[in-house]
């Protein structure tokens, strides 16, 4: 051990960051930024009313029970959604986004409750949202118990239990079932980015994009060639992680190795081939962004510098975590113009709420990525600098 | 002729420039060039670093636009995509994929170029010598192997202007005894060769040479011709004194051509 030595290396490393004002900015700024965004994303969530709807099928107590339910509601907070008829209409109320939560009284729980019987409540909720769904039950059934308890005071509300339907997955869902579908579309744009970024930035600074440049290639054809060079890869990779998230193999226990499954055996709802189109489409775009953003880096590390920078904003604010309503105000818009955001919300109409082509929301999915995708063509063409197109 | 079919006119250039100038900002990398340079011949762009030898070639390839003056290849001006078939460019970084082997370094160049059969890839490879190495990632090439798969990626589609940026730097004198060879063979062939190098010792290797030196061309003329009308024996001496340099490169009182000895190369 030369302590010379020793400080020699240290002493050079000093140097090499004060020379990289870049890389200190990531270790210092963008930590900071970063727990910034979203500590406000946290704690400045829009706090956006739960719309209840409450479908009276028993008129209980001439239909004051009802009216007392939705009273309380209000009281509590929550927003009250009349004129649902019955429960295909309170269905179709919650897969279109009209109503968060339902309530059911069946014909006879006004009788059962009376006779001291157990009466049921049902309890309808969207589903693709499991987190979302537990913290709106609880409101709910306070309203419930304040509207049982201010109607026949003292008496029964230990004697009503809730049942629980979903209109979309199970009420037995959990985190991994909302989550996994938007995942694979995540997954994929980060690392065709991450890839193509390196790989281009690899081309600028070895020579050989000068060399393709004296060759008598257009400037289309480079972008064109690379979004289907490692469209093929990005093909694959979505094609191997959305198996993988949809299916289950069990493997049986082989001598000293237990029995084990693979896959995560979400289920899916809609077509996995538009799914699959969906993150194909994201991942294009991820091409063009990645050739676009090379421009800005001279090395490779530079090039994962843009993972704090670019992708893990995205993953924030793209409605993965939670929706994009309850972000701050002034945040929404930013969510509006990412690609990563009309993704993640076709990509889960089309696998839990199983739309298909025919759905506006998947439609304008597919013509925003799309275009999106074209403008980070346009950007990485523009990139490329050359004097004959 | 050139063996694609191509005929030169009598007497037309195969490079040509007028007034041609390039600059960054308050640097003059390329000067007022004016050139007309032969079909079939070896010339020799001799200057120091930053003496703009690469902006000049990246003009004639068309990869910069002229601040202004013009620059013609094979009678078209430059920037030309559809002149790019017919030229020759090795930069020089080796440009070219590390990770690749030799052949299919050879088959993406010779791909870009419409080539298909692969027969005139072969006809390079063995050209430079490669053909035994065909399997092997550039990676593991030597130095100056690098330089000849370099060269080959440049000549794959046999064109018949060729810009070779420094083409021997940093590889031993055998290897630079070859790669002559090679440049002679295209020259009596038909082919333009414009061979950037600040090495005086090659220089006599070209037909011709022109000096160039913050981005003007200030001398030009075979090398015997630029010795004799200095009345020195050694080229860098002539150098020297065509750029109004003493013998140590200093400027000497009242010669020598004028500006601020700034360069981009």
């Amino acid at each position: 051990m030369n302590p010379r030595r020793l400080r020699a290396i240290t002493r050079r490393i000093v140097d090499q960051f004060r020379r990289d004002p870049r890389t200190l900015g990531l270790i210092f700024v963008v930590p900071i930024a970063i727990t910034a965004l979203l500590g406000w994303v946290l704690r400045d969530q829009q706090v956006v009313p739960t719309r209840v709807a409450v479908v009276d099928l028993d008129r209980t107590a001439g239909g004051r029970l009802a009216a007392a339910i939705g009273s309380a509601a209000t009281a509590g907070g929550l927003e009250l959604v009349e004129g649902l008829a019955g429960e295909p209409a309170a269905r179709d109320a919650l897969a279109n986004d009209r109503a968060d939560v339902v309530v059911i009284l069946p014909s006879g729980f006004g009788a059962t409750l009376v006779s001291g019987g157990t009466a049921t409540l049902t309890i309808l909720t969207q589903g693709a949202d499991p987190i979302g769904d537990g913290a709106k039950l609880g409101q709910l059934q306070r309203a419930v118990s304040t509207a049982l308890l201010r109607l026949a005071p003292g008496s029964p509300s230990e004697r009503v239990t809730f049942a629980r339907q979903t209109v979309f997955l199970t009420p037995e869902a959990d985190v991994l079932d909302a989550l996994a579908p938007v995942f694979v579309g995540y997954f994929g744009y980060f690392f065709v980015f991450i890839l193509t970024g390196i790989s281009f930035l690899r081309e600028r600074i070895g020579g050989t994009l000068e060399r393709l440049l004296a060759t008598p290639i257009t400037k289309p054809e480079i972008v064109l060639g690379y979004s289907l060079g490692f469209g093929i890869f990005a093909t694959l990779q979505v094609i191997i992680l959305l198996t993988f998230v949809l299916m289950r193999l069990d493997v049986p226990a082989l001598g000293p190795l237990p029995a084990l499954s693979i896959g995560l055996h979400v289920p899916i709802a809609g077509s996995p081939l538009l799914a699959f189109v969906l993150a194909l489409l994201l991942a294009l775009g991820a091409v063009n962004l990645g050739i676009f953003l090379s421009t800005f880096a001279r090395t490779e590390l530079q090039v994962l510098q843009f993972i704090p920078i670019v992708i893990v904003p995205q993953g924030l604010l793209s409605g993965i975590f939670w929706p994009v309503d309850s972000l701050p105000v002034v945040l929404q818009p930013v969510a509006r113009i990412l690609p990563l955001t009309y993704a993640v919300e076709a990509l889960r109409d089309v696998m839990i709420r199983g739309h298909d082509l025919t759905a506006a929301g998947v439609q304008l999915a597919i013509v925003i990525l799309a275009a999106i995708a074209g403008l980070f063509v346009v950007l990485a063409a523009a990139t490329i600098r050359r004097e004959v197109a | 002729m050139g063996t694609d079919g191509t005929v030169m006119g009598r007497g037309e250039p195969a490079i040509e420039t007028r007034a041609l100038r390039k600059t960054f900002g308050p640097i003059h990398a390329v000067d007022g060039v004016d050139l007309s340079l032969t079909a079939g011949r070896i010339y020799g762009l001799i200057g120091p670093n930053g003496s703009g030898k690469t902006t000049l070639i990246r003009l004639l390839v068309g990869l910069a636009r002229a601040t202004s003056g013009e620059a013609r290849v094979l009678g078209t001006v430059m920037p030309s995509r559809p002149l790019l078939e017919r030229i020759g460019y090795m930069p020089q970084a080796d440009g070219i994929y590390p990770e690749l082997s030799v052949w299919e370094n050879i088959r993406f160049f010779a791909g870009l170029y419409g080539g298909t059969d692969g027969a005139r890839a072969r006809e390079v490879l063995r050209l430079v010598e490669l053909d035994d190495r065909r399997s092997t990632p550039a990676l593991e090439l030597s130095g100056g192997m690098r330089r000849h798969l370099s060269l080959a990626c440049s000549l794959v589609h046999d064109p018949a202007v060729l810009f070779l940026d420094e083409p021997t730097v940093g590889i031993d004198p055998a290897l630079r005894v070859q790669f002559w060879a090679h440049f002679r063979r295209l020259a009596a062939l038909g082919r333009t060769l414009l061979v950037a190098s600040h090495v005086m010792d090659e220089a006599d290797r070209c037909d011709e040479l022109l000096f160039i030196r913050d981005g003007t061309i200030f001398a030009r003329g075979t090398a015997d011709e630029l010795r004799a009308r200095t009345g020195t024996d050694r080229l860098e001496t002539a150098f020297l004194q065509f750029a109004g340099l003493d013998d140590n490169g200093a400027p000497l009182a009242g010669s020598g051509p004028a500006g601020p000895a700034a360069g981009a190369s």
